[in-house]
């Protein structure tokens, strides 16, 4: 758990962060979003130290981390930035082996995390780990800072923007494969990002920052339903927030399950189970049809979603 | 090439002596085999024969190796047997025709894109080939030669002596240079005032620099005698390390500095974020990649120095400047070639084993 009490931060007469307030429960993703310059990013380098802060409690697990060694500090946590900071110098495993090789762990149980590691990020331990990283495609690059973040298996996750130079399809893959590895792993997360999609994707809460103030701190559906001001309002866009809603839930939630799955009929179109309400209702449109199949993973028929009920309960 | 004078036969080491062209000189063999060898080297070049360039290279090294062997001949030929102190002289065409052999060899070099180590190799062939044929007896009446035969004791030493003042003056100041570095990466301020006195040293003229350490080390060594002891005097070897370490400074300092500050932020950053010291940071991320930069400084201070120590033999250094001096004295143009061609050797050896040492440094 990371607490911050009355945190501020000024760079000489400029408030950055002002007397902030925040708790991040342990496991959750905590996404901090904001325009440039709204304090986000110093707020996430005050938890891990790399800014010192000029006021206030920070917290974690209980302890004031102004008590712990810096250093020490940062080990247990992982962190992820947009410019990857991959060491040029290094191979991909040494990168990935930072950590690993700063705690001290045996060789072999180091090399056999950074293989786990390229794995979990869908690169291949047998060609990948020797390459440098100016052999690799962005989003490769950002992958295996995410896996550098993950190497010393911390308790707590640092990312600023990590996706944020990638493109939109490298970006949306990143996005699937970090809910992934959130579900598999449960590291308490702290994200930064100006993009609230990205956020209301990744977020188990979400803390809307402006002028080195937070908005409001609330679930991803609260914040859709009920935005605190005009400038949450406006950040999350009154045309489409129906449709963000309906990002937010999958098909699994709305269904109407058969009692026994069946062989799906060929060339037929539908969904599957872990698609979002919103591409159901897409698929509608396009199709123009009111009830599609829903497929499990396995590609089996396991029931129908109906375009009635998305309407109705879907938002 | 076939007009200019590939040798010189002189009575002695004074007087200029009478040149020989190709044909004069080496009779239709030598000139033939050598006219054939360019008919040879331009056809390959131009004709597309299968794997030319190998062929090419090949060839260009084996000529150049074999050269020689061309003032060998000429040797036997036209040196006069009667006279004791008769010998022979390099002539234009001998350096032109080395010169051309190695521009092609070079250019075949990057056609092939060879590697430094096959580079090397053929460097080192041709290096061997001329070191064999310098030792043979034929090219004992070699004016060059016999210069060093007459003086080899003192070539060793001269050698001994180049190389480590030289190479001491690039130590110490790569030392100096790099504390001076990292002051100037850690207090902002100390940059400009420490950048300015380091290149105002530089602007000063060599040969200046060396007469004005002359009265303040010969004052400083007249008021403690333990100096004198120590070879302290106001000519010697102590002014001309202070002047050569004062000129190896500014490039390593320079590149240090830069190099340091070049590092990129976000590694930087990521190094610490992730738990890295200052210390960590430092050894294991900045220095390695600011190393080339590093190197390539002490690369062009090195080739630098070693030019330099040439001029410092002025006052009394020593080294091989001491033979160039001598020669230009004497009137002596073989004992001049004595003293500059192996300051050229050692200025391309650094250069060539530092360029080595970077890139096996970057490619790290």
């Amino acid at each position: 758990m990371i607490e911050l009490k009355g945190v501020t931060r000024r760079f000489g007469d400029v408030v950055a962060v002002d007397n902030i307030d925040l708790t991040i429960e342990t496991g959750e993703v905590c996404v901090l979003v904001g325009s440039s310059g709204c304090g986000k990013s110093t707020t996430l380098r005050m938890i891990n130290r790399l800014l010192p802060r000029t006021s206030g409690e920070i917290l974690v697990d209980g302890e004031d981390i102004n008590k712990a060694d810096p250093e020490a500090l940062r080990l247990n946590m992982g962190y992820a930035i947009q410019s990857t900071g991959l060491f040029p110098h290094w191979t991909v495993a040494r990168n990935i082996g930072v950590v690993p090789d700063l705690l001290k762990w045996p060789s072999r149980k180091r090399d056999e995390r950074v293989n786990e590691l390229l794995t979990l990020l869908g690169l291949d331990p047998a060609t990948d780990a020797h390459k440098y990283p100016h052999q690799l495609s962005g989003g490769q690059a950002q992958r295996v800072g995410v896996a550098r973040a993950l190497a010393g298996d911390p308790n707590i996750l640092l990312m600023d923007e990590p996706f944020g130079a990638l493109d939109a399809i490298t970006r949306e893959n990143l996005q699937q494969e970090m809910l992934r590895i959130q579900r598999q792993l449960n590291k308490t997360t702290v994200f930064v990002t100006h993009d609230i999609d990205e956020a209301l994707k990744l977020a188990t809460r979400i803390a809307v920052m402006d002028q080195g103030r937070i908005i409001q701190h609330d679930t991803p559906e609260a914040i859709l339903r009920r935005p605190a001001s005009a400038f949450v309002e406006n950040l999350i866009g009154k045309g489409d927030r129906g449709l963000k809603l309906l990002a937010l839930r999958t098909v699994g939630d709305l269904m109407e399950r058969y009692p026994q799955p069946r062989r799906p009929e060929p060339y037929s179109n539908g969904v599957n189970e872990a698609d979002s309400l919103r591409v159901a209702l897409s698929v509608m449109v396009w199709q123009n049809s009111a009830e599609l199949p829903v497929f499990s993973e396995a590609g089996e028929e396991i029931g129908t979603v109906k375009r009635e009920q998305l309407l109705q309960g879907g938002a | 090439m076939w007009l200019l004078d590939l040798g010189v036969v002189q009575p002695n080491r004074i007087v200029s002596g009478t040149g020989y062209g190709l044909y004069a000189a080496t009779g239709w063999l030598g000139a033939g085999v050598v006219s054939s060898l360019l008919v040879a080297a331009v056809v390959l070049a131009t004709k597309p024969i299968h794997n030319r360039f190998w062929m090419l290279a090949l060839l260009l090294t084996t000529a150049l190796m074999a050269q020689p062997l061309l003032l060998e001949v000429f040797a036997l030929r036209k040196l006069p047997e009667d006279s004791e102190y008769a010998r022979i002289g390099i002539g234009a065409g001998f350096w032109c025709l080395a010169f051309f052999l190695a521009l092609m060899l070079l250019e075949t070099l990057g056609q092939l894109k060879a590697s430094r180590r096959l580079q090397l190799s053929a460097v080192l062939l041709i290096v061997a080939g001329w070191w064999f044929c310098a030792t043979r007896e034929g090219l004992s009446s070699l004016s060059l030669i016999r210069e060093y035969a007459n003086r080899a004791d003192q070539f060793t030493q001269a050698l001994a002596i180049h190389l480590s003042l030289s190479l001491g003056a690039v130590a110490i100041s790569l030392v100096l240079a790099f504390g001076l570095a990292l002051a100037m990466v850690r207090r902002e301020r100390l940059r400009r005032p420490l950048l300015g006195l380091v290149s105002f040293m530089q602007t000063i003229p060599s040969l200046a620099l060396f007469g004005l350490l002359i009265a303040p080390l010969g004052a400083l060594s007249a008021a403690f005698p333990f100096l004198q002891t120590l070879g302290i005097r106001g000519i010697g070897w102590a002014p001309a390390m202070l002047a050569l370490i004062a000129y190896s400074l500014l490039p390593i300092m320079r590149n240090t500095y830069v190099a340091l500050m070049e590092v990129p932020e976000p590694v930087v950053d990521a190094g610490r974020g992730m738990g890295m010291s200052e210390r960590q940071i430092f050894v294991q991320v900045k220095l390695p990649l600011a190393l080339p930069v590093i190197i390539e400084g002490v690369r062009i201070t090195t080739i630098q120095a070693i030019g330099l120590t040439a001029v410092a033999a002025l006052i009394g250094a020593g080294g091989f400047g001491t033979f160039i001096f001598q020669g230009l004295g004497q009137a002596a143009m073989d004992l001049v070639l004595l003293g500059a061609l192996p300051t050229v050797f050692l200025a391309l050896a650094a250069d060539a084993i530092l360029s080595a040492l970077k890139f096996q440094g970057a490619s790290r």
